[in-house]
């Protein structure tokens, strides 16, 4: 392996991290109003999310990635790849985000809403005051390995033309006749990625984990 | 401290005009009918009993007083703020109403991801709008009255029962409520511990506190409040003063689950 091959499949790096952050981002926030649709009181808005959270999980990453990039782009918008894979795996994270949510909301003891509305908190302070913080702690395992599975899915990007490691490897691979140490560096890259984000999630885990209701 | 001294002599507390009125008040899950038409009007400084078995309706019953569960039927007016059965309340009037009603919890429900302090702070910055210094100097007063005053920085799992259900008190009277509800305040700990959760009460009964305690502890019942409810069925079936409804119960009903629990 070559100094200038290694160097060619590190640059698919920051493609990797920048998906998976964005797409990570993307699912953390739509993922809010998708869970709180899911819990609604209203049937029609918990029919509507829940008709998004099965298709969005039901129909691979490669279908969907594919269905944005090749079938958007025909008509009205314009996507670059980045952007397809961004939207597309976002929406998928946002589904499966939502889904974690609900399980961590389960997790935490009622009493502690009924607190809240005890004190006079309004709806917002409620959530963002005393649930919010909770549901983080509880969510935030569930979310992280999410979060290594998101890193390693980012890899299909590589179909539609996304210039991450999946796809420098294979391009490395093409143009020299070498497979095995080349896509053995790209997985390790991968577990180098995914590391970090295990760690982090371990250390928060212990620190975090006794403060919540259950 | 005397064990038999009534916070308030009890003409005195009749001639006062209530501070919160139930009317009949019914409640129904479904079909299951778990309170019908109570009523209740509760004086300034007053602290009420209820006692009655279990299922009779004691905690829908505070539930419903500040609209955790709304009632059925009937109305409750505290102050000025009246609820109606039937038409959902705006929320400045829940705000108003359970700004003036503090609660206090069986599982103490305090908020573990916040310190001791935060937890007595927070909803007077969120609803009384008071400055983060203002609330935690409030906080500080009240931890010292519950006698926990060192405690103020820890996290509440660092505490004991007894010590979480003080904390729980001083949270509730952080927003001046004029009410104070208790739903068995003291049933998730030992003894010993409850004693501790006791006195507190006590001390704030004897301070001139309008409370309401739902309770197993019949000499709390019968030593610190002014009046006795018995509940059974979702009605209350007797109510008078302490000494009188404890000793020398009228009802057969009320003679029934007295007797029951005479050894406690
Ligand atoms: N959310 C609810 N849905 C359906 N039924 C309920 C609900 N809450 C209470 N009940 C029923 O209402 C009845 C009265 O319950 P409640 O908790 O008020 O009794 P209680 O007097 O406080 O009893 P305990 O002494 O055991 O605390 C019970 O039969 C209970 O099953
Ligand atoms: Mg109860």
């Amino acid at each position: 392996m070559t100094q200038d091959m290694l160097l060619t499949m590190v640059s698919g790096v920051p493609w990797t991290i920048a998906l998976t952050a964005v797409a990570l981002l993307i699912g953390v926030v739509l993922g809010i109003p998708l869970c709180a649709m899911r819990m609604s009181k209203l049937v029609v808005l918990r029919m509507v999310a829940n008709t998004l959270i099965l298709t969005l999980r039901a129909i691979p990453p490669i279908v969907w990635l594919f269905f944005i990039f090749f079938g958007l782009d025909t008509g009205f918008v314009s996507l670059n790849p980045f952007q397809a894979a961004a939207i597309g795996l976002g929406l998928i994270t946002a589904a499966n985000m939502a889904e974690i949510y609900r399980g961590a909301m389960s997790a935490i003891h009622s009493g502690q809403s009924e607190a809240s509305m005890a004190l006079g908190l309004s709806t917002y302070h409620r959530f963002f005051d005393v649930l919010g913080p909770q549901l983080f702690r509880v969510a935030l395992p569930s979310a992280a390995s999410y979060a290594i599975g998101l890193l390693k899915d980012s890899a299909i990007a590589s179909t539609i033309g996304v210039h991450e490691i999946a796809f420098q490897a294979s391009h490395v691979s093409q143009r020299t006749f070498r497979g095995l140490d080349v896509y053995a560096v790209a997985g390790l890259l991968y577990i180098l990625l995914s590391l970090p984000i295990a760690w982090a999630s371990r250390w928060a885990d212990l620190h975090l984990r006794a403060r919540v209701a259950r | 401290m005397s064990l038999n001294s009534s916070s308030i002599p009890q003409a005195d507390v009749a001639s006062r005009p209530p501070l919160l009125r139930l009317d009949a008040i019914g409640k129904t899950f479904g079909t299951h009918v778990v309170l019908e038409d109570i009523d209740l009007s509760l004086a300034a400084g007053e602290v009420v009993a209820i006692i009655g078995p279990s299922g009779s309706g004691k905690s829908t019953l505070l539930r419903c007083i500040n609209q955790l569960e709304p009632p059925t039927t009937g109305r409750v007016t505290i102050g000025d703020t009246t609820i109606e059965a039937g038409h959902t309340p705006t929320r400045r009037e829940l705000m108003a109403l359970r700004r003036n009603i503090g609660m206090v919890f069986q599982s103490f429900n305090l908020f573990p991801h916040l310190t001791v302090l935060r937890n007595v702070s927070l909803a007077q910055e969120r609803v009384m709008g008071r400055t983060r210094e203002q609330a935690d100097a409030v906080s500080m007063q009240l931890l010292a009255r519950v006698g926990l005053a060192d405690k103020a920085q820890q996290f509440p799992s660092r505490c004991s029962g007894g010590q979480q259900q003080r904390i729980a008190i001083a949270r509730a009277l952080a927003l001046d409520p004029q009410i104070m509800l208790f739903d068995e305040p003291t049933s998730a700990l030992d003894p010993e511990l409850g004693l501790e959760v006791l006195a507190v009460m006590r001390e704030l009964a004897e301070g001139g506190m309008t409370m309401i305690v739902v309770t197993h502890e019949m000499r709390f019942a019968e030593n610190v409040s002014d009046r006795v409810i018995i509940m059974a069925d979702g009605r209350i079936v007797e109510q008078g003063p302490s000494g009188t409804v404890m000793r020398n119960p009228q009802t057969e009903r009320a003679q029934r689950f007295l007797h029951a629990v005479k050894d406690r």
